[in-house]
């Protein structure tokens, strides 16, 4: 039986700000310790995490692919960047986002040039990069004893400012300016919504699909990087939880699977949802366990809210 | 006159701004075959479509074997006793002839949990002979098949099911079964269906008119959604029934023929001996600016392939292609929209539009790299030329924000050719642009392929029917079996009879 549970007329976009002050609601009604300046604080670490790598995972997604390798390249980054702090100091911050910008252009390669589904492909280097990581040490790091300041300008603040909010907040603004105002960012939507005629309107699909990859892979690396700098330690399954939230965090928002249709701000708004609703659950005392039930249940609910599925003749 | 079987009574089917059927009346009797011609649009695809279920009639009834039928798709015409064989057939490739043939029935052989593969292989041997396929193995893999023995095979694969299901005389419908088949395929599937007939019906459906008159008992000509003639064997030759596919005389002022201008001299396009494999070879033409010429032959002509080869999406075997006198080559639909060629397809949801996006978007994909500063584009350009794009082509849209899903047809190829005008191509393919468009869009339409015309764009048109070839171009190319066959000029004042050129077309 076929459900029409798309909400006619209203914009994905503002389904998932509903959805949004509805959990706030809930949430500090179960429990006023929710709305605390302290409690907030903590959702917002949490939501710069969701944001950097939703960030990177929305560029693919519009494209119409998928990636699955975010959370490796996350481990792998946090592991190169506990390993190599101690030696270059500074230095090892590009370093590990050149290397983020690397793996997801060969994610870019693979797909594009090899012509391998998006799926299959970083399904694959999700397992190399994974693998990588434990080679270079199965073991947690921990920042060296010298690097402890290095590592503090993530975990620092201006005021009462954290900074990983504004990490989080210059990422948002350099991919919103990107999706809104360059030719790579339309290139992303036009081939998401219609790849066929792209490529019979003369554009780049290679290049654009690449670079939606590229993008991918920063975005990962620094969220690679906030992740180990506020845990002070890198290991190789640091990042394992991340590749469903990147994909929740995006389609929480509103973008569509297709591709095509949603954005960035689409994945600021799903990254603050699923910040509140990780939050939110543990301070109203939901069974830890049971809280995958909800969170499930939000994926679904938000994919069958949002996405048209009339289009789609096959269900795969 | 035998038995009637099959009726259609006062059948009515209107999409939104074409009536395909307009109250046809159509008969199919027991062990007959029946021809069934029409242009292009005429309303065969309509009327086949109602007879096995894909689509249900407006007004008007539908009889089988005497009883007024209800069919919800083709599975349930098929179980009637009614079933269609499409040209390549409409199989599954990586299955084997007997997998198919059988496919969604192998319970009758039995409902164990393993299949019972040698009763099946035994019993495909005994369907395929009676099509003439003995010599298939009926394990061989059907895309490795050729057209002919797809067609068969479909063929058997319904004689089988209406055993099945018990039906007695089952009415096969073939659409244009010839075209993929060669000359010695032909003979063979005629004389096939010469000795199916003694237990089916046969409708048949083909433009190749010789066919059609050496083949059928009966044939009938639709036209414009009208049954024109039901004729009896000997009734007719080649030249009745084009003329009475074609009709009555061109209408005066249909295709705004007083606007047309005279073009320039100055060749734009200059195409010598363009040749693909197998699709088309030595075709040359001069495209002068302004100058609309029009590309007419059948299905399988090779002018759709053509047109591929001139927007790059296609690269042709051999040949040459000059703009503006500068050889090109054209990999890539990048290189032709370089080259300054657009294409307006035919699919133009699929192939012309990014539905899901909106006005803007669509009309301003080719031209973002003039809306820069620096890296960044810049929105007020973005929307000025949009803006004056919706405004020049006409299109209604309530913002330039809409999506261009919510569009009418019109809209939508108006915006396709907006993107193209933007850009400043100087030569446009328009790939039947007025398909499934409404009679006054369709005008709209016109009116701007004569105003780009004298505004010194040269155009390349492929239309839906023969009138409208006639009445838009100031030429026609008539290419017939991958061949360019006859040039046809047409003046404004002098146009010719739609009857005149239809002989070199079939």
């Amino acid at each position: 039986m076929k459900m029409k549970l798309r909400i006619a007329g209203i914009k994905p976009i503002y389904i998932s700000l509903g959805m949004f002050f509805l959990l706030v609601a809930v949430f500090t009604i179960g429990d006023r310790t929710f709305i605390s300046l302290y409690n907030a604080q903590t959702i917002l670490n949490a939501v710069a995490i969701l944001l950097a790598v939703g960030l990177g995972q929305v560029c693919v997604i519009l494209t119409g692919g998928i990636d699955l390798s975010v959370g490796s390249i996350m481990s792998l980054v946090s592991v190169v960047f506990m390993l190599v702090i101690g030696q270059l100091g500074a230095w090892a911050y590009p370093v590990v986002m050149v290397l983020g910008l690397g793996a997801g252009f060969l994610n870019g390669l693979i797909v594009s040039k090899l012509r391998i589904p998006s799926f299959i492909a970083t399904l694959g280097t999700q397992g190399i990069l994974i693998s990588v990581a434990y080679l270079l040490s199965a073991s947690p790091l921990s920042v060296p004893e010298n690097s402890y300041g290095l590592v503090d300008i993530i975990n620092g603040s201006i005021g009462p400012v954290k900074n990983v909010w504004i990490i989080g907040l210059v990422l948002f603004a350099g991919f919103f300016a990107m999706q809104a105002y360059t030719r790579l960012g339309r290139g992303i939507m036009y081939i998401g919504a219609n790849e066929r005629m792209s490529y019979l309107s003369g554009l780049d699909i290679d290049r654009i699909r690449i670079l939606a990859f590229t993008f991918s892979g920063f975005g990962a690396a620094v969220a690679g990087i906030i992740l180990s700098a506020t845990l002070y330690s890198g290991y190789p399954s640091i990042g394992g939880t991340y590749v469903l939230n990147s994909i929740a965090v995006v389609v929480v928002g509103g973008t569509a699977m297709t591709g095509g249709a949603g954005g960035v701000l689409n994945t600021l708004i799903g990254s603050l949802i699923m910040g509140i609703l990780n939050n939110g659950m543990t301070v109203i005392g939901i069974d830890v366990y049971a809280q995958q039930v909800f969170l499930g249940v939000l994926i679904i609910v938000a994919v069958a809210v949002t996405f048209d599925r009339r289009k789609l003749a096959i269900i795969k | 006159m035998g038995e009637t079987i099959l009726e259609l009574k006062r059948a009515k089917k209107a999409f939104p701004g074409v009536t395909a059927l307009d109250g046809v009346d159509f008969r199919v009797e027991r062990n007959e075959i029946l021809g069934l011609v029409g242009e292009n649009g005429a309303g065969k695809s309509t009327l086949m479509k109602i007879l096995i279920g894909l689509q249900t009639v407006d007004e008007g009834e539908y009889f089988l074997r005497g009883e007024r039928a209800a069919l919800d798709g083709p599975s349930a015409a098929i179980r009637k006793g009614i079933g269609m064989v499409f040209q390549e057939g409409c199989m599954i490739p990586n299955l084997s002839v007997m997998d198919n043939l059988f496919l969604g029935n192998e319970d009758s052989f039995g409902r164990g949990p393993l299949m019972p593969v040698k009763a099946m292989a035994q019993a495909a041997r005994g369907e395929l002979e009676a099509v003439g396929l003995g010599r298939l193995n009926p394990k061989s893999t059907v895309g490795d098949i050729s057209s002919a023995e797809k067609q068969m095979l479909e063929i058997a694969r319904l004689l089988w099911l209406s055993r099945l299901y018990g039906v007695d005389n089952p009415i096969l419908i073939l659409d244009e079964p010839t075209t993929v088949l060669q000359e010695s395929e032909v003979e063979r599937l005629f004389s096939i269906l010469g000795a199916l007939k003694a237990r089916a019906s046969i409708v048949f459906i083909s433009h190749r008119l010789e066919e059609v008159v050496q083949l059928s008992d009966r044939i009938v000509v639709l036209k414009d959604g009208r049954l024109m003639a039901d004729l009896g064997r000997g009734q007719a030759d080649v030249k009745a029934i084009e003329r009475l596919m074609v009709g009555h005389e061109l209408a005066v002022e249909h295709y705004r023929e007083s606007m047309q201008t005279d073009c320039g001299s100055e060749v734009v396009l200059c195409v010598k001996e363009l040749r693909l494999g197998g699709r088309f070879e030595d075709f040359s033409m001069d495209l002068h600016r302004g100058e609309i010429v029009s590309l007419v032959g059948l299905m399988g002509s090779g002018k759709e392939e053509v047109c591929r080869c001139l927007g790059g999406s296609e690269v042709p075997d051999s040949g040459s292609i000059a703009v503006h006198g500068k050889p090109a080559r054209f990999a890539s639909p990048k290189n032709a929209i370089d080259a300054g060629i657009g294409i307006v397809p035919i699919d133009r949801r699929n192939d012309g539009l990014a539905t899901s996006l909106d006005v803007m978007s669509n009309i301003n994909l080719l031209i973002l790299d003039r809306m820069r500063s620096g890296p960044f584009l810049k929105p007020a350009l973005e929307k000025a030329s949009a803006r004056r794009w919706v405004e020049e082509c006409l299109i209604k849209t309530p913002s330039l924000q809409t999506s261009c899903s919510t569009l009418s047809g019109g809209n939508q190829q108006k915006v396709v050719i907006a993107k193209w005008l933007a850009a400043e191509a100087a030569i446009l393919v328009l790939d039947h642009p007025t398909r499934g468009i409404d009679v006054g869009a369709k005008d709209e339409i016109y009116r701007r392929i004569r105003a780009l015309a004298a505004a010194g764009l040269s155009i390349i048109i492929m239309c839906d029917t023969l009138e409208e070839d006639i009445g838009l171009s100031n030429r026609m190319i008539v290419m017939k079996d991958g061949r360019i066959v006859r040039e046809i000029p047409c003046p404004k004042d002098a146009k010719p009879a739609p009857v005149a050129v239809i002989g070199y077309i079939v």
